[in-house]
């Protein structure tokens, strides 16, 4: 018989109160984390978006890519040594339209890649979110620094740099809006970290993600939210069960007595914490991945399956340990104490 | 034919310095078929000796042998199965789960007890056990909407649906009217012979010595008189 089933339904208003409250711990839990996930794409989604390697900076750029140059001499034998190599900058910047309505965008200019998008002189590929803005394919925009115009060729999604749109330009043209030869970065996919070039300083992805100001601290902020309220789950089920069990002391001092099992007893409660965490996290799972459906184009959010079933696993086996703890003090139940005690 | 047999039990508590010690001595034998009961005083050992003999706490002393086997010397999981498949439970409030149908708590005894019978078969015998009780028709009831007497016929229901060969009860009619306390008193009887099972009972009430077969007195941890 599944005693902790009928204790459930006998008394759901308690049982609804802590789902409800796992329900929202754990929604606003996962709209968190896709919010963190959203603003780090809007943050460094053309970083983000390159396979595994390596990235190279000048040694005396000390971690800032944007003071970094790569020697010309060394750049052509990287380049010639691993094919898919390949060199870029980024640099922010303006645009302005037919209107003279000032965009802020991000410069990025390469050598030849797959990784990026190459656009010849006086073209330019921009990232999907400026056709919000009113840019069309075909239309003219020009830059302050820059002697001639740019021609749209086409879009990309999602391809954001330091929450700005990405502008794919010509390397040349590139070189004149800023007044530099060289180019800041060299990107080598699968590249191992053992390979070393004078002068040069190696990242692997995520340390070069990190190199970027203001992309740590944000994640981090958020990233300490989330595992936060994951405590807290963990914290609600320990209390929860606790208050149960310490009502329920003569209860399982009697069902001792007359020979339960003390594991019988364990297994109840966690039965009850799985129900419960289950049913939650289906409705939080539903709604967050609703929400990520129809989030405004504008958010930065993005939820992905995998994060949510991390979560998930997270919130389970956080909400076990929790139980578990709380449930120490069934083991010590005297049976004789409970009968002494008298009505339970 | 005697199951039950209690050889020169001691009891000894310490609180802080002072050791006291509670049962002195106690040799009894319980018979088949029989409502024994134990009388005294209010602290007398009584609730000590049952409890021991039901395996709810170590004896400090002696042998408590039960179907030809020494308890004491068992571990606390063979004597947790001893309790749940051969001793039924009464105690002065019926302590029933508050979450269970009166039927669901039958179920759970012969769950606990680990019973061999087929779902039908439980069905069956629990309502057979529900009809002795008379408390057939409140079957599908929660104990809360039971009164005190009802849930005490529960209770001895459950201490007996999985036919144990000695039943525990200690003060099953102190928190019971006369009435009801006759009625639950004719029932452990009756329950006694018709099931042939050994009954060991604490008790206060002298009204209550009429439907027992032997009454033993206690007194300052000594069986005073043994008698019928
Ligand atoms: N766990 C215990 N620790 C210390 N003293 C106890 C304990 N259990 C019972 N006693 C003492 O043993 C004596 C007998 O108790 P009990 O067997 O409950 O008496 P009765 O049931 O006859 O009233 C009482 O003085 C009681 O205080
Ligand atoms: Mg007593």
């Amino acid at each position: 018989m599944n005693i902790a089933w009928k204790e459930i339904k006998k008394n759901k208003v308690r049982f609804l109160i802590l789902g409800s409250i796992v329900f929202l711990v754990s929604l606003l839990t996962f709209i968190i984390s896709g919010l963190a996930n959203g603003l780090s794409q809007d943050n460094a989604a053309l970083i983000k978006d390159l396979p595994k390697g390596q990235f190279y900076m000048n040694k005396d750029a000390e971690e800032t890519y944007n003071l970094s140059k790569i020697d010309s001499d060394i750049q052509k034998e990287i380049l010639n040594k691993q094919k898919d190599a390949v060199a870029f900058s980024i640099q922010m910047g303006f645009l302005n339209d037919k209107d003279d309505k000032q965009q802020s965008v991000a410069f990025v200019a390469s050598t030849d890649s797959k990784l990026f998008k190459n656009v010849k002189d006086g073209e330019i590929i921009l990232d999907s979110s400026l056709k919000n803005k009113g840019i069309k394919v075909g239309d003219t925009l020009t830059n302050n620094q820059f002697s001639g115009e740019f021609i749209v060729k086409g879009f990309v999604d999602q391809k954001k740099y330091s929450h700005a749109p990405v502008a794919y330009i010509n390397m040349k043209n590139y070189q004149e809006i800023y007044r530099v030869m060289e180019m800041q970065l060299i990107f080598t996919p699968g590249g191992d970290s053992s390979k070393e070039f004078t002068g040069l300083q190696s990242f692997s992805n995520k340390d070069f993600l990190n190199t970027i100001p203001s992309y740590n601290a944000e994640q981090m902020s958020l990233n300490m939210i989330v595992w936060f309220l994951v405590v807290i789950s963990g914290m609600l089920f320990a209390i929860f069960f606790y208050m149960m069990n310490v009502q329920k002391v003569g209860l399982y001092g009697i069902l001792k007595a007359i020979g339960i099992k003390t594991s019988r007893l364990f297994k109840m409660m966690w039965t009850q914490m799985l129900f419960i965490t289950i049913i939650a996290l289906i409705m939080s799972i539903t709604l967050s991945q609703f929400f990520n459906m129809v989030a405004p184009e504008g958010m930065p959010f993005h939820l992905t399956f995998e994060t949510t079933a991390q979560l998930s696993i997270v919130f389970l086996i956080i909400g076990f340990i929790g139980a578990t703890l709380s449930g120490m003090q069934i083991k010590k139940i005297e049976p004789l104490q409970a009968i002494q005690q008298g009505e339970a | 034919m005697t199951i039950f047999t209690l050889d020169k039990v001691r009891k000894t508590f310490t609180n802080g310095e002072i050791e006291e010690e509670i049962l002195k001595g106690i040799n009894l034998s319980l018979k088949e078929g029989e409502v024994t009961a134990l009388v005294g005083a209010s602290g007398s050992g009584k609730s000590t000796l049952l409890t021991i003999a039901a395996g709810l706490q170590p004896a400090s002393n002696g042998q408590v042998i039960f179907d030809g086997n020494n308890m004491t010397a068992m571990s606390s999981e063979e004597v947790r199965k001893i309790r749940a498949s051969k001793f039924g439970f009464v105690f002065q409030f019926a302590h029933l789960v508050p979450f269970l149908t009166v039927e669901e708590q039958l179920m759970l005894m012969l769950d606990v007890s680990e019973s061999r019978l087929s779902k039908q078969a439980r069905k069956a015998e629990v309502n057979k056990i529900l009809l002795l009780v008379e408390m057939d028709h409140k079957k599908n009831a929660y104990p809360s909407s039971l009164s005190g007497g009802e849930k005490q016929r529960v209770a001895i229901a459950r201490a007996i649906i999985h036919e144990p060969k000695v039943l525990f009860a200690d003060e099953p009619t102190a928190s019971l009217d006369s009435k009801r306390s006759k009625d639950v008193m004719s029932l452990i009887q009756n329950i006694t012979k018709t099931l042939n099972i050994t009954t060991l009972m604490v008790t206060h009430d002298e009204e209550m010595l009429s439907y027992v077969d032997h009454v033993i007195k206690m007194s300052d941890g000594i069986v005073l008189q043994s008698g019928d």
